[in-house]
């Protein structure tokens, strides 16, 4: 267990004094696979679907907030759609400004969230979010994960149905929106996901709020049923299917997910929690006071003596 | 010569401002009124551009429904449908950011006293060691 900890210690101490150049790197890394997976998936205009495009992009991204790469990412997934169909243009077009609009004004911040989220459930480990964002964030952070869940749904919507749609006129302008627009709001399991993340973000930041001893880890845990119960719910209310095997892998990776940014966050010893009880003018204060586990890492330094300097005087002797 | 107490300073302040920047920008430019008008200004103009997007939308799907209109009290249960959805939509949306707004400028005073805070220590400090350089200087006269 020591040995965690000293790794802690080492790796906080490498991202202090590198990070300048790890910052950059991750942004553009997250990058180019959004712009990747952007193009492997749509991939309808074929003057954007090359990796020189992909890399020149991540490099734009690298220095600049994840904000601009939210921008870029829209601009590429219009950009693709209007090759193929110009109603489902519209339709990502009008979703994607009522989120600019309506969160982004308050919350410019958080717009990494609406890129992790259908990464997430592309690599199908979608609840690895909410534990996090539970353990980390806000209530508030459950309108981004919502609007990254039902975009991930359309996105998958449009790849699957761009190519069938009928541009010819063969079939009315009316009824092309209206197939689409019924067919994202009808989508049942995009619903019962964006209830599983709003509910897992709920139940994983109102637990670890709780003032008793190993909350965090309770709250990932209780996270993690809340939102195998949701779906086992969605799936007898509405008859969604989720594959079993892929939930709880997907689970199971959350959890680890989850523990891993325990230990890196909040590594404490509840054993040795005090409880101090005092007053001032005003109040009367119980505290409970929880100790951090800390390890300094170690700072060995080998000090050669005298080797060099000894042949002489050897051979002096002899 | 550097002067140590005075650079920790300096450089909790400048962490300090970068690491709170954002925030202090509400307090730094406006009263709690106007940042709350202004906010709720734009909202105002941004939910009003939303619901127009999403009612052209809605009519476009719904196009074959207001074709077949036939008199004038179908044609007022439509509007008022829709005016009623945009009112309601607004209301809930301005007390919304209303609330956020009101929070966003508490926490932006807050960081700003504390920002001040730091700021006069540092001027002591500048004040201290001109005080001293006086002193030394009249010092060194007589």
């Amino acid at each position: 267990m020591i040995q965690l900890f000293v790794f802690r210690e080492k790796l906080r101490s490498f991202y202090g004094k590198y990070d300048a150049f790890i910052t950059p790197v991750i942004r553009f890394a997250a990058g180019f696979l959004t712009f990747h997976l952007i193009n492997g998936n749509l991939g309808y205009r074929t003057s954007l679907n090359s990796v020189v495009v992909e890399l020149a992009l991540a490099l734009v991204c690298c220095l600049l907030p994840y904000g601009v790469m939210a921008f870029l990412a829209g601009m590429m997934i219009l950009a693709h759609l209007s090759s193929a169909s110009l109603e489902m243009t519209v339709v990502m077009l009008v979703f994607l400004l009522l989120i600019l609009i309506l969160y982004y004004s308050f919350q410019p911040e958080d717009s990494y969230l609406l890129l992790l989220t259908p990464i997430l459930f592309h690599f199908r480990i979608p609840y690895v979010l909410p534990l996090l964002l539970g353990l980390s964030g806000g209530l508030a952070s459950v309108v981004p994960v919502c609007c990254g869940t039902a975009l991930f749904y359309m996105l998958q919507y449009m790849k699957q149905n761009a190519g069938l749609m009928p541009n010819d006129g063969s079939v009315e302008l009316v009824q092309r929106y209206l197939q689409i627009v019924k067919s994202l709001l009808s989508n049942r399991l995009m619903l019962v996901m964006m209830a599983t993340c709003a509910m897992g973000i709920l139940v994983v930041y109102l637990i670890r709020r709780l003032s008793v001893s190993y909350a965090w880890g309770i709250a990932i845990i209780a996270g993690a049923l809340t939102q195998l119960g949701c779906v086992f719910f969605g799936d007898f209310l509405f008859d969604v299917s989720v594959p079993m095997g892929e939930l709880l892998l997907g689970l199971f990776v959350s959890i680890l997910a989850a523990a891993v940014y325990h230990f890196m966050m909040l590594a404490v010893d509840y054993s040795r929690t005090e409880y101090v009880q005092f007053e001032d003018d005003d109040y009367y204060y119980y505290v409970k006071a929880v100790p951090k586990i800390a390890v300094s890492a170690p700072d060995v330094k080998v000090q050669r003596i005298g080797r060099k300097n000894s042949r002489p005087a050897e051979n002096a002797e002899r | 010569m550097i002067n140590e107490d005075k650079l920790k300073l300096m450089t909790s302040i400048a962490l300090f401002e970068k690491r709170e920047g954002r925030h202090l920008k509400a307090a730094r430019n406006y009263f709690r009124s106007d940042y709350i008008s202004r906010c709720l200004l734009r909202s105002f103009i941004g939910y009003t551009l939303c619901w127009l997007m999403v009612a052209a939308l809605s009519i476009v799907c719904r196009a074959e429904d207001f074709l077949a209109i036939l008199s004038l009290a179908e044609m007022e249960s439509y509007i008022t449908e829709y005016a009623a959805g945009y009112l309601i939509g607004l209301a809930v949306y301005m007390i919304l950011t209303l609330i956020v707004s009101y929070k966003q400028y508490s926490h932006s005073a807050r960081v700003m006293r504390i920002y001040l805070a730091r700021l006069k220590r540092l001027e002591k400090r500048y004040e201290f060691q001109q005080r001293v350089k006086e002193l030394s200087k009249e010092g060194k006269r007589s």
